[in-house]
């Protein structure tokens, strides 16, 4: 019977408002489940561990924490394979980051869903309600399948870099429901939700660590749904108001005028409002050699590139 | 035989930091790669391009990989970003053979030459850590880093998602830390060398990005690291173009030079400084080599 320790974080601010650790040894059986063998430790030598957990087959998304650092949903990590990738008898449990503990393992997970309210998380279709159900086509609805399967866990907002500098960026979750519905064939509101998803906090705030997509238990790749509605703010026409897209923009012409990116081109054209008041800066850049040359870097069969710049058409 | 590659380096590495292009071209013949040059390669679009326009991302980025398999060599890159997008094209078409059609009938629509599937993309720092790029360096018989003290910054986009990147765990890259310590350095271990730099949002969103080049900054300052080493031109350049200012918007110092990956090797093998070019940099490392008896 294998025996292993687990290294909790502990928070129970009734008693004392320092958060501390505690370690639990536990003998359990081969295939045991993180969330099996913290609800063990509950039963057996603590009832006082705080923790979230419902379904404990990946579907309800309440019971996500973080083994040895990583987030991941506590009823499908297995505990020896958590072992064996790290090498060690130990397992350090904590609560997912960037949210405030409540308890143990609990986090306040209010700013999750109002983040989640914001993005209108539901089918808003144009016009009066047909008398019989709306057909989608199975490759329409392919379109936003990754996206339809979250589950809301919360595991790609843990360790996501841009929430973490900025608490208010609304996440990849959040913004994964917004092409959920925003990529909905039957959906009346693409311009308007372009609109709501841009703009500070939003869309264009995602630094695309991917950590996201690294953590994701479902396979939703929130960051490639951000990608997709930034295609849709494109196709929308809502693509020059904010300083993230007009940076997008700047690649677009750098490409189709030579094939390369113009990296002078790139701040002018993010900020051209405040660029000029960097002057200092840019001096500094062009004295160490860091400013090329704004003329286009044309590259061989430029004639190939502007003919598919052309042509392509795009699908979001 | 030279180790031969379809050479990608990017359009930073290009342009505004050609001191990396320098001296990787200057380092290869040393460590027996030929870099074969792409003379028609796109900009893969640094995730900006697959953001606006997604298609055009993808076939932008096979039709570069097209190019190589006409060259008949995988592609060799010296950037993160780089490295992921062409990768990430690469698998998504060699994953479904139906989306590898469509791309290609815009490719032979547009005069280009459709991809049959063929190609690896491989970064600088993958080769070398491998058992080519180890051996290779081993046989040049380095002068040695003298112990310098180097913390490896790895960043995102080499590391994750790694169903694209799948080198190594991103959770704990090791690829660095074994060069460092092959070459005679010291490494520098911290928390932050796989967080972001903050660089692809670092115009549109800069305090934001600074709060997160922070995160690796101090974390390098307070590991006692003489230099941070980054395989990434568009890390390095919010960490060392961007690290005064960062400085003043977090109120912090840091004091940490930053080098290109290839420039740390340049300095075991004893590359000339000219080709490598220290004077480009915004926070000089030439104190911190010169106690090393580096320069």
């Amino acid at each position: 019977m294998p025996a292993t320790t687990f290294d909790v974080f502990r928070y129970q601010p009734d008693s004392s408002d320092t958060p501390y650790r505690q370690e639990f040894a536990l003998d359990h059986s081969d295939k045991v489940t993180l969330l099996d063998a913290l609800l063990q430790i509950q039963d057996e030598q603590d009832g006082s561990i705080a923790m979230r957990y419902s379904c404990r087959s990946a579907i309800c998304g309440s019971c996500s924490c973080k083994a040895n650092g990583r987030t991941v949903l506590a009823c499908m990590a297995q505990v020896e394979e958590i072992k064996e990738a790290d090498g060690s008898d130990t397992i350090q449990v904590d609560p997912i980051g960037n949210f405030a503990p409540v308890k143990d393992l609990i986090v306040d997970l209010d700013p999750f869903w109002e983040k989640f309210r914001s993005v209108k998380p539901y089918l808003i279709p144009d016009g009066k309600a047909p008398e019989k159900e709306r057909i989608v086509s199975k490759e329409a609805m392919n379109k936003v399948y990754n996206e339809s399967k979250c589950i809301l866990c919360a595991a790609c907002y843990s360790e996501c870099n841009s929430l973490a500098a900025d608490p208010d960026f609304v996440g990849p979750a959040a913004l994964a429901w917004g092409y959920r519905f925003a990529g909905d064939e039957r959906d009346g509101q693409r311009k308007q939700r372009a609109k709501l998803y841009s703009g500070e906090h939003g869309l264009w705030d995602c630094t695309r660590c991917m950590y996201c997509n690294e953590r994701c238990p479902k396979g939703v790749e929130p960051r490639d749904a951000i990608e997709k509605l930034g295609g849709v703010a494109f196709r929308e026409g809502v693509s020059w108001g904010d300083a993230g897209a007009r940076h997008a923009r700047a690649f677009l012409v750098s490409v189709r005028t030579g094939g390369k990116l113009n990296e002078t081109l790139l701040v002018p054209f993010t900020n051209p409002v405040t660029a000029p008041l960097d002057a200092p800066f840019a001096l500094q850049m062009i004295r160490k050699g860091k400013a090329p040359s704004p003329l286009p870097h044309r590259i061989k069969k430029l004639n190939e590139v502007k003919h598919l710049m052309k042509n392509v058409k795009e699908e979001v | 035989m030279a180790k031969q590659f379809a050479y990608y380096p990017g359009c930073v590495a290009e342009f505004s930091s050609k001191e990396l292009n320098a001296t990787t071209q200057a380092l290869a013949p040393m460590l027996d790669i030929e870099l074969l040059p792409m003379p028609a390669a796109t900009c893969c679009g640094a995730g900006d391009i697959a953001e606006a326009k997604p298609n055009l991302y993808l076939t932008l980025n096979v039709r570069i990989l097209s190019q190589a398999e006409e060259m008949g060599v995988d592609v060799l890159t010296i950037c993160n970003v780089c490295t992921l997008n062409l990768r990430r094209a690469n698998k998504m078409v060699k994953e479904d053979p139906r989306l590898l059609e469509k791309v290609n009938e815009e490719l032979v629509a547009a005069g280009a030459r459709p991809y049959e599937g063929t190609k690896e993309v491989t970064h600088m720092l993958w080769y070398l850590a491998g058992e080519e790029g180890m051996s290779a360096l081993e046989a040049r018989g380095p002068r040695g880093l003298n112990g310098l003290r180097v913390a490896p910054y790895y960043g995102c986009q080499l590391l994750r998602p790694s169903s694209v990147m799948g080198f190594e765990d991103p959770d704990k890259p090791q690829s660095m830390e074994r060069l460092i310590t092959a070459l005679g350095g010291e490494v520098a271990d911290y928390e932050g060398k796989s967080k972001c730099c903050g660089f692809p949002i670092l115009l549109a969103r800069e305090e934001t990005a600074f709060k997160e080049s922070h995160v690796a900054l101090a974390g390098a300052r307070d590991a006692r690291a003489d230099v941070m080493v980054t395989p990434c031109p568009l890390c390095h350049l919010a960490m060392d173009a961007y690290q005064r200012k960062a400085e003043a918007s977090n109120g912090e110092e840091y004091n940490m030079p930053v080098l290109h990956l290839p420039q740390l090797l340049g300095l075991a093998l004893g590359l000339d400084n000219d080709i490598m070019d220290f004077g480009r940099h915004m926070v000089s490392p030439e104190q911190a080599l010169a106690t090393a008896g580096l320069v």
